[in-house]
């Protein structure tokens, strides 16, 4: 039926309705006037309706009751054939071209029935969009549980972390540009009075605008973005992957979420291979507060002495280049590159090769602890992963190598901070390999629930040899790491997932790693 | 002078081994029908904009549906087509906005849908492969697709 159909169909369902109300409401009145008039012919005493009449307005009631929820039916209908708040189309009506038979006309109307994606409202798929246009995502994690504190000898502390809230808004500028953001609050936010107890972050993760040109060909114009190195940096949502804290290769070697000043160009070679090219601001080794860098650009002046960007114990995890006000230490540029792969003739696999090259990582004024300046140190990192699905089974595999060159580590400011536990060699490197299984649980609460339990094994060596520097050469073996992570991850949705983690950590300190947890997580994306 | 074709030259190349195609609209409603239906002397619509009935002749052919989908946050236009049996005949993604998740588009990945039904599972990771980097467009289309066969599978003919 057609949606002209419908609206004709139903003003003459109201016509019956209005006729059949009226002659009801004749019928009740000549009934009543009848029965009233029986009464008066009677000897006028009161009397009910007789069981015929009283069948036959039952009847008559009924018959308005179907109509009535008939009309409310179409009403929906012919609701959910108008356009959507943010300029969507129409959804496909239940009624179009659907044929006469009773059964299939009952099947479409429930069919229409269902949300379909195409009605998920703009603002955090809750409300309309107050620019049209304006889309907001959301993605975050809650953690809960218990872990060892290295802080305190490694006794278990029970604890609780807010630890992202994540805004994403989306607008389409035009068909071919489009506007992409990320907008971070971390564990809790921040606020200034004692009583509000943050200590957070609220920040700019992400920030650009996109010229699609060609399939091959598009240009992400300078804004803040992710490297494109391994897979968890550029989809690091929690329903991404199963753990309660991200892989650990993403934690310190490639400190996720790993953002820079940069444009890009990307674009689809073919089926199954897609590239990025990318062009940033360097990683600094400066890993000291903001407000330690002076005016002119550089590190504290000698001797006040500052803290490295770039250690054996933490990676890069200092080292992520500054985004704002132009306090950025160096005038050094970075490249990066990555190919993603998902060949046809093997269904289920997908994987990237990617690597970063910067010339220079060291900041202006860099020096050691005796005074002497640091020179120049390259930096190359590399990562290969992939993920792999067997085809109609519910395993899965993921494994990742990634690999951190320097060019001279003699100039980093580890090796020369006069601290010798933090030593940094030539080479950094950790590779992971992970087994998961996907459970289907069935339909509870109306969706389609799973359950994924996994195993990774992470190895982590952040300080292999070749120490140079004028520090002693002796580090302890805290930078070398085993982890074993095992849980399961829960989804009641694709944007939603209930997980639960235990973790052992061994590394070759003689104190031991101290760093087991047992926890909890929930973690969305829409 | 030389060095401007030493950065040009690998992006030269790669642009002239693959046919370029527009990063937004791949595929016209009419192209899509063209695809979907080669032997098809028209399209007769049946809904404005929305829904067509592939005709050779005087005989019907099958059925083309034109809908849309949100992947992470953006509209996907995507087509399905239909044989006569109600049977996914063919799945085209006609426009993709988003900047990440366009392996929907794969041609691998939406061979998956040819031979599905209305009574098929029609579900991500038991009869449709995942993509991860773009779970939310693949779960969104094939949601799509399955609704596409609820709605028309069984009156094509």
């Amino acid at each position: 039926m057609s949606v002209p159909d419908a609206y004709a169909r139903l003003r003459a369902l109201r016509r019956q309705r209005t006729l059949a109300t009226g002659m009801a409401a004749v019928s009740m009145l000549t009934a009543s006037a009848g029965a009233a008039a029986a009464a008066a012919a009677d000897d006028g005493s009161s009397k009910s309706p007789t069981p015929v009449e009283q069948s036959s307005n039952e009847a008559l009631m009924k018959k308005l009751q179907a109509m009535e929820q008939r009309i409310k039916v179409l009403e929906g209908q012919r609701k959910q054939k108008q356009p959507t708040g943010a300029g969507g189309p129409a959804k496909p009506a239940a009624s179009v071209a659907v044929s006469n038979d009773p059964k299939l006309r009952a099947e479409a109307q429930t069919v229409a029935k269902e949300p379909a994606a195409a009605e998920r409202k703009p603002i955090l798929g809750m409300l309309d969009s107050p620019v049209p246009g304006l889309i907001i995502g959301a993605y975050g994690e809650l953690k809960f549980g218990a872990m060892q504190n290295p802080d305190a000898n490694g006794r278990w502390q029970n604890g609780f972390d807010a630890h992202r809230l994540v805004l994403l808004p989306t607008y389409q500028i035009t068909n071919n540009i489009i506007f992409n953001a990320e907008i971070e609050l971390e564990h809790g936010g921040i606020a200034f009075d004692a009583d509000d107890k943050r200590h957070g972050t609220a920040e700019i993760e992400q920030l650009w605008i996109d010229f699609k040109i060609i399939d091959q060909f598009n240009w992400r114009a300078p804004g803040i973005d992710l490297v494109p190195i391994g897979y968890i940096n550029q989809h690091h949502e929690p329903t991404q992957f199963y753990s309660v804290h991200r892989p650990e290769i993403y934690n310190a070697l490639i400190p996720s979420t790993f953002m820079v000043p940069a444009s890009s160009i990307y674009g689809r070679l073919m089926d199954g291979l897609s590239y990025q090219f990318q062009l940033s601001t360097s990683v600094e080794d400066f890993g000291d507060d903001f407000g330690k860098r002076t005016g002119a650009n550089t590190v504290p002046p000698f001797p006040a002495g500052y803290a490295a960007g770039i250690t054996g114990l933490d990676a890069l995890r200092f080292a992520r280049p500054v985004i704002g006000d132009f306090r950025q230490l160096s005038n050094d540029l970075a490249y990066s590159g990555r190919l993603d792969f998902a060949p046809p003739f093997l269904p289920g696999l997908a994987g990237s090769v990617s690597a970063y090259y910067t010339p220079n990582v060291t900041p202006r004024g860099a020096y050691a602890d005796t005074g002497d300046p640091l020179g120049r140190s390259s930096l190359t990192l590399f990562d290969a992963e992939f993920r792999y699905r067997v085809p109609d089974t519910g395993l899965e595999f993921r494994g990742e190598y990634a690999r951190a060159m320097f060019g001279r580590p003699a100039d980093l400011r580890a090796n020369n901070d006069g601290d010798p536990t933090n030593n940094v060699g030539k080479t950094m490197f950790a590779y992971a390999g992970e087994v998961a299984y996907h459970l289907p649980l069935g339909t509870i609460l109306n969706s389609e629930w799973e359950a994924v339990p996994f195993y990774r094994y992470t190895y982590q060596n952040l300080q292999t040899s070749g120490f140079a520097g004028t520090d002693s050469n002796a580090p302890t073996g805290a930078g070398q790491m085993q982890f074993h992570t095992a849980g399961i991850a829960i989804f009641p949705s694709p944007k939603l997932v209930l997980k639960a983690t235990y973790q052992k950590v061994k590394t070759r300190d003689p104190a031991g790693a101290q760093s087991d947890s047992i926890l909890g997580a929930v973690g969305f994306f829409f | 002078m030389t060095k401007w074709v030493r950065w040009t030259a690998p992006v030269a190349m790669v642009m002239s081994v693959t046919s370029p195609a527009c990063a937004v609209q791949y595929l016209t409603i009419a192209q899509a029908q063209k695809l979907a239906f080669p032997s098809a002397t028209g399209f007769v619509e049946q809904q404005s904009g929305r829904v067509w009935k592939a005709q050779n002749g005087n005989s019907a052919i099958g059925l083309f549906v034109f809908d849309r989908v949100i992947g992470k946050h953006l509209y996907i236009d995507y087509a399905v087509a239909l044989d006569l049996s109600g049977k996914v005949r063919r799945v085209d993604i006609l426009q993709y906005r988003e900047s990440y998740g366009g392996e929907v588009r794969d041609a691998s990945w939406l061979a998956q849908f040819v031979g599905k039904t209305s009574g098929s599972a029609l579900q991500v990771d038991r009869d449709i492969r995942n993509i991860s980097g773009a779970t939310l467009s693949s779960h969104h289309v094939t949601e799509g697709v399955k609704k596409i066969l609820a709605l028309y599978g069984n009156q094509v003919r």
